[in-house]
Formats: C-alpha cells, structure tokens, sequence
C-alpha cells in the first residue's frame, strides 16, 4: 500500500507560558498567543478501502467502529433484558426460559450493559470521536496502537458472544461473577462460560488500556495551541477523569479475573474455600471469597463513574449550547468531576454491606459514601442553575438532558439510602437496588447518550436527525422508563428479593402480579421504542436536512473544522489557536449570541466575556 | 522542548501550578511515547499492587501454616543449604541489567550509538540469564512437589501466589527481554540516529524510544525489589 | 526529530551518578539478603526489609527513571494515586484479620 506522510515537520521554537512573559511579555497584541511546542503530528493517510474503514488509524472512523459495536451488544443486552421481564412478569409462558437461562440473561445482559456497551460506547465511541477534535489535535497521538485497541475490544466482544453457542451456555454467576458458586458446577455455565466471559474481560481490559493511554496522553500533551486545561469542554474534563479512572480500576478487574480463571482452570484456591458439594469435598481450601469481592468492587466502583462522569461532561455541554447559556460554575464542575473520580477509589466496600467482610467497614465505606454525594450534588446544583431563566431551546437534544436530570436526581437520592449501612442492609438484594442502580447508571447515561446522539450526529454525518420522531423517541424512553423503575422502588420496599427467577406461591405474589405485569409490558414498549430511534438514524442518514456548518450554533472547536463532517487530520492545513473556554453564550456587547473558542479578542472587542 | 528552555521554567509546586495551567501541554518537555509508558506503568503498579494485596490477604487469613520460604528458597552448596541463595542471585544479575540499561539511556542521548548498542545488548542479556534462572526455580520447585493446587510445605495459597505473581512478573521480563533484542538491532543498524520508520506503527524512530524502554526495564526490577521483599523476605 | 538532537547538546547526567546509584542498590540487596541471613525476626525484621526496600525501589525511580530531575507535574500525578493503593493495603489488612477472626470463631464456637 502507498504510504503518504505530512512532510511539514518544521522546527518550531519551544516555549513555555513563563519564558513568552518574559521575551514577549512587554507586547500589547491581546490576541497573541504563545507558538506550539511540539512538532506537526506525522499521520498515516490510509488509501485503500481496508486501511481507510476497517484497519483505520483515524480517530473518528475508530470511534464509529467502537460506537457501532457498542450499540450492537447493547441490541443483544436488551433483547435479554426483555426475556426476562417476560419471565417475571408471565413466568412460565415462555418455555423455553428456564431457571438456567434467566440467569444467564442476568448475567450477560448486566455485564454487556456495563462494560460492553456503556463503558465502550462512552470511551471508546463518544472519546475517540470527540477528544481530538475538542482539544484541537489532528488525530489521537498514537493512532496505530488507537486501531489496535479497537480490534481487541472487538476481539473481546466475540469471544463473549461465542460464549452464547458453547456446551452449557454463557455463565449464570450474576454479572458480579462471585466465587465460590461462579466456578461451581450448581451455576450455569461454569464451564467453558465463565471462562470465556473471564477471557473475554481480561481482552477488555488490554485492549481499553491501549485506548484510555491514548485518550489520557492526547488530553494531556497534545491540546492545540491556546487550549488550556481549564479551557476544554467539560465533555473532555469527564472523559478524561474517567479514563484515568479506568486506567486505575481496570487492573484490579484483570487480576481478579486471572486469579479466577486460575481457580477455575488449575484449582488454586485463591477465593475457594474449603468446599463439600452433594457429600464430596473438594480439592479446593483456605481461599477467600470476600477477598475476589474487594477487588471486584475496587474496580466495580470506579467504573460506575467511569460511565457516570462522561455523561456528566456531556450533559454539562449539551444543556450550556442548547439553553444558549454558559454553564454555571464552569470550575467547579471540573473540581467536582476531578473530587468525584478521586473519591471513587474510596467507597468500594459499599457494595458489600451484606458481604459478611469487617463489620467496622461499614463506618469507613459510608462516611466516604455520603462525602461523594457533595460534588455530584454540586453538579446537579449548577445544571439547574444554568438552567434559570436561560433562552432554553425545547429541542430533542434539551429533552434528553432534562429527563437526564430528573432520573439522575431520583436515582441519586435512592443512592444515599443504599450509601448507609442500617438502610441497606434490609433493601439490598430487593428490587430497590434494581431500580436505584438502573435509574442512576442505566437511563441516567443513556439519556445523555441519545441526547448526544441527536446533539452530535450533525457533525458525524451532516445531517440532522428529524425532531418529530426524536420527540416521540424520547417520551416513550423517559416515560417509559419511569414506569418501568418507578415501581420498582415499591416492590423493593415489600421486600421483593432480586435475583429471583420465580415467585412461586410466597406472599409477594399475590400483592406484586400486577405491578410486574405492568413493568414487563411497559419494558417491551421501551425496548421496542428504541427502534424509532434507529430507523430515524438510518432514515436521515440519506434523507436527513442537511446541517451544514455548526447547526447547534456551538463554541467548542469539533464544529469548527474547515470540512464538515471533518476529514482526516481534522483541521485542514493550520490547527485552531483557543483564546477562550466553550461557553461564551449571549454575551453582552456581542453581535452574535455565541462566541466560538477560535474568535480571538479583537475581533470582539466590546464583548464583556470572561476572562478564562 | 529542548531543556535549555525547559530550565527556564519555575521548578517546584509554583512550576506545577504553572505547567498545569499552561496550554498544550501539562508535562513540559516529556515527549508523548514517554508520557504513554509512564501512565501504563502507573496502571502495571495497580495490577501488581492487587495481586500483592491479594498475597497479603490470602497468607494472612489462611489458618495453614505458611512455608519458611529460606527453606523453601534455599540451595546447597556442598553440602550446606545456603538460604535464598538463587533469589539473592536473581537480584543481582536484575540491578546489573537495571544499570546497564540506565547507562545506554545516557549513551543514547549522547548518540553514542555503538556503546549504546552494546550495553542493550549486556541488558538483555541480563534478563535473559534472570529467565533462564527463574525457569530453574519454578523446575526445582515442581520437582520438591509444588503446583499451583497444592503444597506439601503448608498453605495451598503459597504455590497459587508463587507461580502466579513470579509468573506474572517473569512474563514481564520476557517481554522485556524481547524488546531489548529487537532495539539492540535497531540501535546496531542506526535506526535512531537515520529516523528509520517503524515497521508496524509508520512512525519515525527516535533515541527518545530508549528511554522508553528504559523506563519499562527499570519498572521490572522494581517490581523485583517489592517481590523479593514481600514474597521471598517477609 | 529535533527534540533529541536538543536533548543531545548538553544535559545529560554525568556518569559517577548512575554507578553510584549502582553501587548503592547492590549494597541495600546485600543488607535485605542479610536480614534473612542473620535471620532476625519479629518487627525488626519486618521494618529492616521495608526500609530497604522503599530506599531501594526510591532510588531507582529516582535516578534510574529520571524521577528526580522530571517537573512536579508529572511526579506529583505519578505518585498521588498510590493513595487508593495505600488504603486499599490497610483495609485488607483489617479485612485479613478479621478472615481469620471469624475463621477461628466459628471453628471453636461453632456457627
């Protein structure tokens, strides 16, 4: 294949913000800013078909790839989840759902959603598409090692999908996979499934370390000239944290699936205790399941915020753009994401009040809980502040944000019951937690998800998606899913025990049938209601309006490319020069209502902006 | 960024405040390959760190006795068992390969490609030797009757920590090992000081790599000195 | 590229560092192997080994990896998340004995 190189490696002379007051300082150009540090980035420029859509080393193609295979195992993660609210809300009519198989959805439909989908969609879809272009780079600054991690996570997703088709399925663990039962002939698929599904995360994570290094050294060390850290957009400061954090929580999640794959495969007993099943001891002793559940919740919290904290950013700058207002206490949202993710690695053991660990964990874990609920309550403070008295634009996009708001607040709060230990000790394991974790982690994100979907997809394609089935979309999905959860919290508070294939004769039957019912049809409805969104996007892939350029009338840099939707290396022949943050909206003394980061001073001379 | 405008930046707290609040980039000076292998190293410590973490509950919480590892870990000379006498090896041959692999980071940035080259080379070799050394402890183990399920010296836990986190670490230094050849050739043919491209990713190659390489190699031996502490020592 | 040939006009280390540093780790691998040769015990033992090796495991990433002439930013983002891994060591190591705890409790008292 031919290769073709930018041959514009020009020497530029190095200097830093402290040497330019000193030499330069004395200038009064208040658009000056300071020349690049670093050299123009050497690209590869693909040429044929697979080294431009399949092998690519573009960050944007990379990040539809990763977007697409998200949204695939997300289509399988909902289609399980419709099986088994078919089972709980009408056991026995399908039947081919047996007990073995509702666990196996449990199981896979939790961890694709978690990991597969939410994790690899934020990151590695919305990261790879946006971070290079929000900070001003030409492409992620490793691109080949960029390419690489999307083929092992693509590797990883068909490897959990293989588990699907092997002698005795995928495994039935639950999506937390606790040893000892994880590995133990009485679950379903501990067999080759479980093994599969440890493989398959260990592939994750190798292949996430490869992305999340690019992302964090791009956010890092590549920003273009003007860009400072308190001027990037706040969806880059929540994929950036993120990431950070996945850089950290992922290795307690590989060693933990080494050491259980060596469980498993070689009979240590690294968390298997001394074990008689049906009146034979096993070879296994001394280990420590409690041990296997610290290191998965080491990695289980963080990437909770690992999903949360991108959605965070995200919604921060859909809300700013389409309420025309700049986000209220832009610093401390970035200090609030920043406090957030270094919290996070502070509050595992709150999933595991029950887990029988050191009672006086408890005092620890719920203190530290309850401080993490500060910044994230800061954060919703300064949504609805920015909302006040805003020139809000009731678009699909601001719909998605404010259901966002509203389901993120409700599954918050229930977050704080869970947070302490003498509340959670009777609701955990009940349909409560179900519902607080779904609200809070599941349609919390993907609102923000659909929301910068319909927000995004004008840059990706250049065409808008259309409003009417947009809004149709979204109050089938809020509604829908509140009706959906909303319940829950009740079936919680009965005592509702989660985890339950089937209710059989107890008391909990008779006074929840209709409420279960009512939660499985209305689970079909949304899950089905999806589908308008996909047809919209196919649709208006070929027959959307056309966007043109910046359609939202937005600050940040991604929509300032010299072609829309941008080409390869992103920015034409010159890299944009920032002069300031994102959030210039309806500035007084300006002619237009937004100001884009690449507008320098001059040019806005009466403008009373803030200084950032 | 050359140093000599890098000296003239504030050093200390008042430099990181500075750096930080700077645009394009929040490391003056360090190029982004090195910036990459520092932050996956930091992750390689988590992943060390948990499984350190998991020997210490695990040996901690078991209720068999734990083997004395200068038994375990003893070899005879003559007659009389010498305690730890293979690790304390293994030690020394890794700080040798840690320094000469320092000194070709320093050759390298003054082009001194030959000498560079050479102490490369004396690394890999280094670690060569280490592989080859383990590789003897984990055959002498197994014949005492060591696995991964079981231990005839006390705890089962000890043999599943032993072979897991060595392995783990041994993997590393092949790994190592590995690149080291591959970059002794590089620097033999001249790839760094004539911006060779790179085979795989297209990119120009630089003296900068060394250090890169460097920085992994040291990692390794660091790793050692908690090992050899924690697991062989303790 | 242009940063090394920078790089390559002057600030390099000077050799004596490094084989000093050399030097240094083999003497602290020496006393580490001899608290086990002298076999001392209890917390003697126990302090002897960590001392030695945090100087040792500093000293490398000091000179070795540069640590010591890097600017904070990096240092500083380098070494503050061994807090999560610091936290997570003590309250394993509460967790362990608490493990063992329960382990003998329910040993000799029965569940």
């Amino acid at each position: 294949m031919p290769d073709e190189y930018n041959q514009k490696n020009t020497p530029l002379e190095a200097q830093s913000s402290e040497t330019m007051s000193g030499s330069s300082g004395s200038t009064t150009d208040i658009d000056y800013v300071r020349p690049a540090e670093v050299p123009e980035q050497d690209l590869y420029h693909g040429h044929s078909f697979i080294t431009k859509w399949v092998f690519c080393q573009d960050a944007k193609v990379i990040g539809i790839q990763y977007f697409l295979t998200a949204v695939f195992t997300g289509i399988v993660g909902l289609i399980l989840s419709w099986l088994m609210r078919l089972q709980l809300g009408f056991p026995e009519l399908v039947p081919f759902i047996t007990a073995e198989h509702y666990y196996q959805f449990v199981t896979m439909h939790g961890m694709i959603m978690i990991v597969y989908f939410l994790t690899a969609l934020f990151l590695g879809g919305f990261g790879n598409y946006l971070v290079p272009l929000m900070v001003g780079a030409r492409d992620m600054v490793f691109p080949y090692v960029n390419m690489v991690s999307f083929w092992m996570f693509f590797i990883a997703v068909c490897v959990l999908m293989a588990s699907f088709f092997v002698p005795g399925g995928p495994t039935g663990a639950g999506w937390t996979l606790y040893p000892p039962q994880a590995i133990l002939p009485g679950s379903p698929g501990s067999g080759i499934g479980i093994i599969l599904m440890l493989v398959s995360l260990s592939l994750f994570v190798i292949g996430f370390t490869m992305g999340g290094l690019n992302y964090l050294i791009t956010i890092l060390q590549a920003r273009t000239r003007g860009m400072t850290l308190m001027r990037m957009p706040l969806t880059i400061w929540g994929i950036f944290t993120a990431t950070a954090l996945a850089m950290l929580a992922f290795p307690a999640l590989l060693v933990s699936c080494i050491m259980m794959t060596l469980d498993k495969v070689l009979e240590t007993s690294f968390f298997m205790p001394a074990i008689i099943q049906a009146g034979e001891v096993l070879d296994y002793g001394g280990g420590s399941p409690v041990l296997f559940q610290h290191l998965f919740w080491f990695f289980g919290h963080p990437e909770v915020y690992i999903v949360a904290l991108p959605a965070f950013g995200i919604v921060s700058d859909l809300i700013s753009v389409h309420a025309r207002k700049n986000i209220f206490g832009y610093r401390m949202m970035v200090w609030a994401i920043v406090g957030i993710g270094a919290l996070s690695f502070f509050v595992w053991a709150h999933h595991m009040y029950v887990s029988g660990m050191n009672p006086w964990f408890g005092f620890f874990f719920a203190t530290t809980t309850l401080i993490i609920a500060v910044p994230t309550a800061l954060k919703v403070y300064n949504w609805i502040i920015t909302l006040f008295k805003a020139n809000i634009r009731m678009n699909t996009v601001m719909l998605f944000c404010l259901g966002f708001i509203v389901t993120f607040v409700n599954g918050g709060i229930t977050g704080i019951f869970l947070g302490n230990v003498a509340v959670d000790i009777p609701l955990s394991d009940t349909y409560f937690v179900i519902a607080h974790f779904h609200m809070v982690m599941g349609i919390a994100p993907l609102m923000v998800i659909m929301g910068a979907v319909y927000h995004w997809f004008p840059l990706v394609t250049g065409r808008m998606l259309n409003e009417r089935l947009g809004k149709w979309h979204f109050w089938f999905t809020f509604l829908g899913a509140y009706s959906i959860y909303f319940p829950m919290h009740y079936l919680g508070f009965i005592g509702v025990p989660r985890r339950y294939f089937e209710m059989y004769d107890s008391p909990y039957v008779t006074s929840a049938t209709g409420l279960n019912e009512f939660i499985t049809v209305a689970a079909l409805i949304v899950g089905i209601s999806q589908f308008i969104f996909i047809y919209n996007i196919i649709t208006s892939l070929k027959m959307g309006k056309p966007a043109g350029k910046n359609p939202w009338k937005a600050n940040s840099l991604e929509w300032l490319t010299h072609e829309v939707p941008p080409t390869h290396g992103n920015w034409g022949e010159n890299l944009p020069v920032v002069h300031r943050w994102p959030y210039d909206f309806n500035v007084p003394g300006a002619k237009e209502d937004y100001i884009t980061q690449t507008t320098a001073p001059s040019e806005v001379l009466g403008a009373e902006v803030e200084k950032t | 960024m050359s140093d000599h405008t890098l000296d003239k930046l504030p050093g200390g707290y008042k430099g990181m405040a500075a750096d930080m609040s700077s645009d394009q980039t929040a490391f003056k000076g360090v190029q982004w390959g090195k910036t990459m292998m520092w932050i996956f190293l930091l992750s390689d410590t988590f992943i060390f760190s948990c499984f350190l973490i998991s020997y210490m509950k695990g040996r901690a919480s078991t209720v068999v006795d734990w083997p004395n590892t200068s038994e375990v870990f003893s070899l005879h000379v003559g007659d009389v068992p010498v305690p730890l006498l293979l690790i304390a090896i293994m030690t020394f041959v890794l700080i040798t390969s840690s320094g000469t692999m320092a000194l070709a980071v320093k050759y390298g940035y003054e082009r001194n490609r030959k000498m560079c080259a050479w102490l490369i080379l004396a690394t890999a070799i280094g670690g060569l030797t280490f592989v080859g050394m383990q590789a003897f402890e984990w055959s002498k183990l197994i014949h005492e009757g060591v696995r991964p399920w079981e231990n005839p010296f006390g705890a089962k836990q000890f043999g599943s920590f032993f072979f897991m986190i060595t392995g783990f670490h041994g993997t590393h230094v092949s790994i190592g090992v590995i690149f080291l050849f591959i970059f002794a050739r590089k620097t033999f043919r001249g790839d760094f000081d004539t911006g060779k491209r790179g085979f795989f990713t297209t990119m120009k190659s630089d003296y900068v790599a060394i250090e890169i390489l460097g920085l992994y190699w040291h990692f390794v031996d660091l790793v050692w000195v908690f090992i050899f502490a924690f697991f062989y020592l303790w | 590229m242009d940063e090394t040939q920078n790089k390559a006009q002057g600030s390099t280390h000077k050799i004596g560092i490094y084989l000093w540093i050399w030097g240094l780790l083999f003497v602290l691998s020496f006393c580490s192997y001899m608290v086990d040769w002298f076999a001392f015990q209890g917390l003697l033992r126990w302090s002897l080994i960590v001392i030695f090796m945090l100087l040792k495991a500093g000293l490398i990433m000091a000179f070795f990896m540069h640590l010591f002439w890097e600017r904070y930013a990096l240092v500083n983002v380098l070494l503050w998340p061994m807090t999560a891994i610091a936290c997570f060591i003590v309250l394993m190591a509460a967790e362990a004995q608490y493990t063992v705890f329960t382990r003998a409790f329910y040993f000799f008292v029965g569940g």
